[in-house]
């Protein structure tokens, strides 16, 4: 039964496309507005299509080399060969969602500033369904890609007669000989976990690119536009604007997007691995193992559907009464997600326990978005508390966001360790090891299971920015721009909790891949053992086997593989913090969070430096720019900012692919799981405190604007701008590309598993 | 074209334009090439109440459309001592424009002396002729008339003017909040409020002698006044909530 309910999988997958289609024609028949829209409308299209092609030829080339060498690895036997062409995949649909997103949100936000024209409501309606395109886009690709995947090996690859004889094609083993059925669902499901490094990739490319991208446009159009020149944000005048503007989507829309893509198809493989490697499960219990999270996820999308048609309000609505209708929206999503995993638990699909995981990860998700937005709300008392600190000037705003974002971490790191503890004995893993940790990937499927909705309403916010940049560009009626900046307001809201849900399934999902590793190098021993002459693999005085028992000396233990736990090779690999080699590993992926948000900002300071001369130059060289009378070249800063970002995130990207195989070759598997514990804490608790510090600083200008401390143009204002500007890299690039940047370094031990457990020098 | 005559406040001259009041404001603040940005302040005038104190025939010869048919943005008339000679009867609405050119027109109202506060403290930043910030403890229509009327030896012909917010400060200088008050120095802003609330017989006390050329729209507490001895024009300043509304783009921009 369990096999054939299986195919409301891909069906949900395709309704999720369907639906995103639909949304976006919906979109697209709507109203233009004036032809001076349509016109910053093209430009930002054209910019952010520009951006895209310029990021895909870079991460394209990239690709290939990394897909020559695992295929060099493939060939020597110490990689799956289909990790390839998954690798591939998984890059391919990421990047398709980035572009499909930016498409329809660089066409929606002149059509959402012509709807806000009419009304607030109708303004919302176009701008969340064109958000929910992005939404239901990644949640779609994202499980179709899984199904196809699972189909293409479950039917045509692991076929009974490959698994009797093997499948052997170009000198490379596909499927082993004598492969039994429960070993096939573990093979199944590694192999479709190897695509998420494909995922992990572009997202970490669209992440530091997009991050690099949009600070150096934001800052070169406010350092020379608004400071030197002194003409207004969002101002035609401005050489910078569009790429501004562009920036906006490249890094909320398309970054966000590859970063939840990667976050939603790694926790549902990364659990549909562990589910298959769970002990004392095998046939159609193991299946069901490996297929509910994938249920799970397909039923949240058709939710998210739900959700998004729930959002509705009066036209006449005031900013409250719209957030009250997102809320509904989402809100209600998760609450019909509890109710069909209690009708799961109640049909024995997944334990009560895993419904108690599954409800742990949605729990802290809410809870760590919701302290986001309390640390970064300007209603609340740390950013006021930062804006009261700009009496005394720029030093103290500093200090007391520094101070806010390390602060702010506390509450993150206590609901992440509870939503884990929680988690992990909710679906027993006090008692059985193996069931705890499937338990903690479902917390992660959990938390995400509803994205297409979340990531609705997170890409609203940059598609209402822009529609706010094109009215006032379009010198539309004060009332149009009042609408539009109550919609930009909510967006700002959205925006703080999408980037607490980040953060917090990055943080789950990474944890999940950790306990894949193990599973992974697990395989990889195996293999190993399967293919060395002895029969056996040594690790320490650890003799894991798999056919036939070896000999033993004294003080060694041999352990079958075949019924070995994770404790095992905790045990043979030494992984204690009295090893050496893992608090090597500990230290050296704490610094890689520091060392990497440094370069990510380094980076936006150089590209930042390039723009700001280019509109210099315009400003200088242009004639009649001021007066409207000359028109400034846009596609230029576009341009300038797309090369500097491209050029800016090749060195700390490859780093984070680079380190972990340093790592794993140098120190084996023990400093691997000290890299990817230390960079995950680390790099979690970074990244939070880089967010709420960014979005606390951010919002404490806001505060003052709004008339606080003298609003704008005081001295407490200008020590407000000071901080903001020094929070926009750690909110907008660094904090974010730390997301991707721990599962990444995760998924790349994954996939480099069979190299490590090889040929590791020291582990 | 019609011509306009403008009072401005910043330097004080007497501006003849056939700008309309927002295109003047806009002129002012990021002029024609809009190379500049800065905040204007500045009375539309009564041309038909001036006719005598101005030269018409040269205003009719300099104040002509430009070659290409547009519209002339600024003929000097006078500068220096302009307020005190332009009668008060001919100013007509206030104008406040921000650095990036919006305009606020403020009307002029009648001003009902019974409704000043008793016993407050007040915070004055003069405009024109002279500009320094001063603390005081006379409601706007004593100020005005103490400082015009002769009765102290430091007098001035006609005083426009300018009331802040002082929060707490005004009945509670010394402890009293001063979260939101964006004036420098804040402490010797405590200090002269506590001297002339304690001394009876100093009611007004020099905060800052100069004038930093930017007015913080958001401080603004009552208005605008302009006058001399009892004779008071009032221009009230609306509460932030109502400037949302009605000049959105201006409440935006300051």
């Amino acid at each position: 039964m369990i096999t054939s309910l299986f195919w409301i999988v891909p069906i949900s997958a395709l309704l999720a496309l369907l639906f995103a289609w639909i949304f976006y024609k919906g979109m697209i028949v709507q109203e233009q507005g004036t032809s001076k829209m349509q016109e910053i409308a093209v430009y930002v299209s054209e910019g952010a299509m520009a951006y895209l092609k310029r990021q895909y030829t870079v991460v394209t080339k990239v690709f290939l080399i990394l897909v020559i060498l695992l295929g060099i690895l493939a060939y020597l036997g110490i990689q799956n060969p289909f990790v390839p062409v998954a690798f591939l995949t998984g890059g391919f649909f990421s990047g398709l969602c980035g572009y499909l997103g930016m498409k329809t949100a660089t066409a929606a936000s002149n059509r959402t500033a012509w709807a806000a024209s009419k009304s607030l409501n109708k303004g919302l309606q176009v701008a969340l369904r064109s958000g929910a395109v992005m939404g239901l886009v990644v949640v779609g690709f994202g499980l179709l890609d899984i199904a196809i995947w699972f189909i293409f090996l479950n039917k045509v690859v692991f076929t009974p007669e490959h698994m009797a004889t093997g499948l052997h094609f170009l000198g490379l083993t596909f499927v082993s000989a004598g492969t039994d059925e429960h070993q096939k669902l573990i093979e199944i499901t590694a192999t479709m976990l190897t695509f998420g490094m494909g995922a992990s990739t572009q997202a970490l490319f669209a992440r530091v690119g997009g991050g690099i991208f949009t600070k150096a446009a934001d800052v070169g159009a406010d350092l020379v536009g608004k400071v030197e020149a002194g003409i207004p944000e969002d101002d035609p005048r401005n050489p910078a604007t569009i790429a501004d503007n562009v920036g906006d989507n490249v890094g909320d829309v398309a970054g966000m997007g590859a970063d939840l893509y990667e976050s939603y198809a790694g926790s549902i493989l990364a659990t549909a691995a562990l589910g298959a490697a769970l002990p004392s499960l095998t046939g159609e219990m193991q299946m069901t193992a490996i297929i509910a999270p994938m249920m799970v996820s397909a039923i949240g999308i058709l939710l998210s559907i739900v959700g998004v048609y729930m959002v509705r309000t009066k036209e006449s609505a005031t900013p409250k009464a719209l957030l009250r209708a997102l809320l509904l929206g989402t809100g209600s999503s998760s609450a019909f997600i509890l109710i069909v995993l209690a009708i799961m638990a109640a049909v024995n699909w997944i334990t009560w326990g895993v419904f108690g995981a599954a409800v742990s990860g949605l729990v802290a998700g809410v809870i760590i978005g919701q302290s986001t937005e309390y640390f970064t709300s300007d209603g609340n008392a740390p950013t006021q508390g930062i804006a009261k600190q700009s009496q005394q000037g720029p030093a103290t705003v500093i200090i007391e966001g520094m101070a806010v974002g390390m602060f702010s971490t506390w509450i993150p790191v206590v609901t992440i360790v509870a939503g884990i503890i929680a988690a992990y004995g909710f679906a027993g893993g006090f008692h059985n090891f193996a069931m705890g940790v499937y338990g903690i990937g479902f917390a992660s499927v959990g938390m995400l299971s509803t994205l297409g909705v979340t990531l609705a309403t997170d890409a609203f916010g940059p598609i209402a920015d822009n529609a706010g940049g094109n009215a006032e560009m379009s010198e539309l009626p004060a009332e149009v721009r009042e609408r539009t900046d109550a919609l930009d307001g909510l967006g700002n809201t959205t925006a703080a909790t999408g980037k607490g849900f980040a953060i917090g399934s990055a943080a789950l999902t990474a944890l999940a891949l950790i306990a894949a590793y193990m599973e992974e190098v697990k395989m990889w021993l195996t293999r190993l053992a399967d293919k060395s002459p002895e029969g056996f693999k040594q690790i320490g005085e650890t003799l894991f086997y798999h056919n036939r028992m070896p000999a033993v000396h004294d003080g060694q233990v041999a352990v079958n593989l075949a019924t070995s736990t994770i404790k095992d090779f905790v045990g043979a690999y030494d992984i204690s913090l009295f090893n050496p080699i893992v608090l090597g590993g500990l230290f050296i992926g704490a610094m890689m969070a520091f060392v990497f948000s440094a370069m990510s900002m380094k980076a936006v300071g150089r590209a930042a430096g390039k723009m700001v001369d280019e509109v210099r130059r315009q400003f200088r060289e242009i004639p009649g720019i001021m007066d409207g009378s000359g028109k400034p070249e846009y596609a230029k800063c576009v341009e300038i900012s797309t090369a500097g970002a491209q050029k800016e995130m090749m060195v700390p990207s490859l780093m984070a692919i680079a380190v972990p195989l340093i790592v794993g070759v140098i120190f084996g598997v023990p400093g691997v799981i000290g890299l990817l514990a230390g960079g995950m804490s680390t790099g979690f608790v970074l990244a939070s405190m880089l967010n709420n510090a960014g979005g606390a600083w951010d919002n404490a200008k806001k505060y003052i604007e709004r008339g606080n401390y003298g609003g704008k143009k005081s001295d407490c204002h200008k020590a407000s701008i000071v901080g903001d500007t020094v929070g926009d890299p750690f909110k907008d690039t660094s904090g974010p590309a730390l997301n991707i940047l721990i599962k990444l370094m995760s998924m790349v031990s994954v996939v480099l598993a069979g190299l490590t457990v090889a040929f590791s020098i020291f582990g | 074209m019609r011509k306009y005559i403008y009072l401005t406040s910043n330097p004080e001259a007497l501006v003849a334009s056939m700008l309309p009041p927002e295109g003047f404001g806009q002129y002012l603040s990021t002029g024609t090439k809009k190379r500049n940005k800065g905040q204007a302040i500045f009375f539309e005038v009564d041309l038909d109440k001036i006719e005598k104190l101005i030269d018409i025939d040269s205003l009719n010869k300099r104040c002509v459309a430009k070659p290409d048919g547009s519209p002339k943005s600024s003929v000097y008339l006078s500068v220096y001592k302009v307020l005190e000679i332009i009668p008060l009867g001919a100013l007509k609405s206030l104008y406040l424009t921000t650095d990036h050119g919006y305009v606020l027109e403020l009307a002029k109202v009648v001003y009902d002396k019974s409704k000043e506060p008793q016993n407050e403290l007040h915070l004055y930043q003069e405009l024109c002729p002279v500009s320094p910030m001063v603390a005081s403890s006379l409601s706007p229509s004593v100020f005005l008339k103490r400082l015009t009327d002769g009765s102290i030896p430091i007098v001035l012909p006609k005083l426009f003017f300018v009331e802040l917010k002082l929060g707490e400060l005004a009945s509670n200088p010394l402890s009293g909040s001063a979260e939101h008050l964006p004036y420098p120095n804040i402490g010797h802003l405590r200090d002269c409020l506590e001297i002339i609330k304690g001394e009876y017989e100093k009611h007004m006390k020099t905060v800052h002698r100069i004038f930093a050329g930017e007015l913080l729209y958001r401080t603004i507490d009552t208005g605008f006044y302009v006058g001399s001895g009892d004779d008071i024009v009032y221009y009230p300043y609306p509460r932030m909530s109502e400037l949302e509304k009605i000049n959105y783009n201006f409440f935006r921009a300051i």
